[in-house]
């Protein structure tokens, strides 16, 4: 380019010169000059950035959003340095009384920018470039500088989406009081300095940065903050020794002045502020409001316990008594006393399968192995009391005693005729079973007559359980249970005569009898007495 | 003066003397032969006599031929029955061999007196070491009336099952006649057979007594 800025300037004024409507209409000719306006404030800006990688904006053959990287990596560390600049600003509101009238023109131009809203929004840019510009040759080189930063920071700021941060105390603050440098190496100082000082103080300053941060956001946001106020006069009167007297020597001035500035940045805050410099006036410590806050905490907290709990914060809560499906919401958490069933996927049963299968080969089967009921040892001998009269008398049983203990050999064999029973009768049984197998023509079963005793008693009284059928076929006939012969009568009835006819017949038998044994007796006697005689 | 010494000198003075008598040595014992159960008391007869009870009278008479056989045959003791006196008398003869054959006898007698069969009896005359006691049911425990009948049907049994089972397991002859009671047996036998009608009179179950008796019967029967 032969003189780049000459053309850049014309660049920008041709661009403020154009109708709205006419940017709307995409036009390669009104496109270069916006580029070449462009290219000309990124030069100008360039000294500014130290750290920027590109000497010049390059537009040739770029897309819209190439140069606007390239712009934005020309603008983004300027940013904090200009915030810093407009907070110190607004900490000294003084320096703001200058740029008071520039203040308003640019907020309006901002307005104005902020209604249109068009896509190239380069022609306020234009218009404040150019004050800026007329401004910087006026005033020293210094304020040259500071004027192109103040240049660059707001075109930085209208270049991105909303942002008026600038443009509350970034424009024409160049004062015999306030040099920008001097102001950050203050700022640094104070910090340093601030920190060393009560917390409390610093927490003021913080809530300050704060408020000045939502100031910043104001137009945009239309928030409001009580604090903000009542935090910057606390500020103000704990810093008044510190900082008026080292610069100013007037204290409250400010205040109201300061007021009136936020008041004109904004239209919301003007309300509020009333309302908050009420409160202001206890003049409460940050303790206190400590306290408060604690206060407002405790009350909210009794409310809250006065009222009825939610359900889980009950004891037994049935289905009825809380909302529906509630149970869902809550994490439940309650032991499992059974282990929760194994889910049985496919590896499980692979496994299972294959355990039986190699057990199948191996042919190791869990069998459960049948206990002998044969005693390890002979089963002692347990000799059974015999009841019944012995038919040996007492020295034939001496006598075996006797032979047993000089001669076992010699002692007859005593064997019981019962177990000699049972053992022919199993012996028998046996031989007939093996008969029966080996011959080949039938042989019947033998009948064993055995003797049962009949009960005179139908079924149904023997048996607990109802048979189907009672017959009583097994019971015993009638002249079974009676043998006897010709007219039966009960005591009861019989009569005198028939008892004397009965006694008789017994005294006839006994006297019969009595005879009978009476001649044996003879009989024996002298059986007996012809014995002894003969001996 | 002379201790060691005067011994000896005596018995080598009374060897060489022999059989004269002198003052210093004993006298001969004098060898006797055994005396017989005859010359027995100066050699004059020993007798025995034993009464017979109304109730053992008719059993007597049926089984004196059992008792007079081997009584006389055997034992070599004469034996007679006097009726009046209603007794028994057992002599001496001159061919008894040992004085102990008529004191047998007369137990023999004497335990047939007292209710216990000839067979059972016979044991007396073939071992020496069988005894007979006999003791009373107030000697364990006095008892009256119905107690003392239950106490004698207890000692009995169903049938005299408790009987005959104390007697098959203590190889014992028991009689119990109303109150008294008689056990023939050997000492040992006769003790445990004491021990447990004792404990029958005093009032334990049969079952219990049934229980100490098997392990006596195996005990018993262990010693061989």
């Amino acid at each position: 380019m032969a003189k780049p800025s000459e053309t850049g300037m014309e660049a920008l004024h041709h661009l403020k010169s154009t109708d709205p409507p006419a940017l709307l209409a995409p036009s390669p000719t009104l496109s270069q000059t916006a580029r070449t306006a462009s290219q000309h404030l990124f030069s100008c800006l360039k000294p500014y950035a130290p750290k920027s990688p590109f000497d010049q904006l390059l537009t040739d053959g770029f897309d819209a959003e190439q140069i606007w990287q390239q712009i934005d990596l020309l603008s983004q560390p300027l940013l904090s340095t200009l915030r810093r600049q407009v907070k110190h600003l607004e900490k000294h509101p003084e320096e703001s009384k200058i740029v008071l009238k520039k203040e308003n023109e640019f907020l309006d131009g901002e307005r104005k920018i902020l209604e249109e809203k068009e896509t190239k929004r380069f022609d306020d840019d234009v218009d404040d470039d150019d004050m800026d510009m007329d401004m910087d040759e006026f005033d020293d080189e210094e304020e040259e500088e500071e004027g192109g930063r103040r240049e660059s920071e707001k075109g930085e700021s209208e270049d991105e989406s909303g942002e008026m941060v600038e443009g509350k105390g970034g424009e024409g603050i160049e004062d015999k009081f306030l040099k920008i440098k001097e102001l950050e190496e203050y700022l640094e100082e104070d910090e340093a300095r601030e920190y060393g000082l009560d917390r409390k103080k610093k927490k003021g300053e913080l809530k300050l940065e704060e408020e000045e941060e939502e100031e910043e956001e104001e137009e945009d946001e239309e928030e409001e903050d009580d604090d903000d106020d009542e935090l910057d006069d606390e500020y103000e009167d704990a810093e008044e020794n510190a900082r008026y007297e080292d610069f100013f020597g007037a204290k409250k001035k400010t205040v109201p002045k300061r007021k009136s500035s936020l008041s004109n940045g904004s239209d919301e805050d003007s309300g509020l502020n009333d309302d908050g410099a009420v409160e202001k006036k206890g003049g409460l410590s940050t303790h206190e409001k400590q306290l408060e806050k604690l206060q407002s905490e405790i009350e909210q907290m009794e409310k809250a316990n006065l009222e009825p709990k939610t359900w889980t914060m009950r004891g037994e809560v049935t289905a009825a008594s809380r909302p529906k499906n509630s149970a869902l919401e809550v994490d439940l958490d309650f032991e499992h006393n059974v282990r929760p069933a194994p889910v049985i996927t496919e590896e499980i049963t692979a496994s299972i399968e294959d355990m039986i299968k190699q057990r199948i080969i191996e042919g190791r089967f869990d069998d459960i192995q049948k206990v002998s009921s044969l005693p390890s040892t002979a089963p002692k001998e347990v000799k059974q009391l015999d009841e019944n009269k012995s038919k040996k008398g007492l020295a034939e049983v001496y006598e075996e005693e006797y032979i047993q203990k000089t001669n076992p050999a010699a002692a007859p064999i005593s064997f019981s005729d019962e177990q000699k029973k049972e053992a022919s009768i199993l012996f028998k049984k046996l031989c007939l079973k093996l008969d029966a197998l080996s011959h080949f023509h039938f042989a019947p079963k033998p009948v064993i007559e055995d003797m049962s005793i009949q009960a005179n008693v139908p079924a149904l009284a023997m048996e607990e359980i109802a048979p189907t059928a009672v017959s009583d076929a097994a019971m015993l006939a009638p002249e079974e249970v009676f043998s006897g012969k010709g007219d039966i009568k009960e005591e009861a009835e019989v009569t005198q005569a028939e008892r004397k006819r009965r006694r008789a017949k017994k005294k006839r038998k006994f006297k019969a009898e009595a005879v009978k044994r009476m001649t044996k007796k003879a009989r024996d006697n002298t059986a007996l007495l012809n014995h002894n005689e003969g001996e | 003066m002379q201790t060691g010494e005067a011994p000896a000198s005596m018995e080598v003075e009374a060897i060489p003397n022999g059989l004269g008598i002198q003052s210093g040595s004993l006298p001969l014992k004098p060898k006797f032969e055994p005396l017989k159960a005859h010359e027995m008391s100066d050699g004059r007869v020993q007798f025995r006599k034993v009464s017979v009870p109304p109730h053992r009278y008719s059993p007597l008479k049926k089984a004196w031929m059992e008792i007079y056989t081997p009584i006389y045959e055997q034992m070599k003791v004469d034996i007679r029955m006097n009726l009046k006196g209603r007794k028994v008398e057992l002599k001496t003869r001159s061919d008894t061999p040992d004085v102990s054959n008529l004191q047998k006898c007369a137990d023999f007698v004497h335990a047939f007196m007292l209710g216990f069969d000839v067979v059972d009896a016979i044991a007396l005359l073939r071992l020496d070491e069988l005894f007979v006691e006999s003791f009373e049911i107030k000697d364990v425990k006095t008892l009256r009336g119905e107690h003392l009948s239950r106490a004698i049907g207890r000692l009995s049994g169903k049938g005299g099952k408790t009987k005959f089972a104390i007697e098959n397991a203590t190889k014992t002859r028991i009689v119990i006649a109303d109150t008294k009671i008689h056990i023939l047996g050997s000492f040992q036998n006769i003790k445990i057979g004491r021990d447990s009608l004792c404990s029958l009179i005093l009032g334990s179950p049969a079952g219990k007594v049934y229980s100490k008796l098997r392990q006596v019967a195996a005990r018993l029967a262990e010693t061989f």
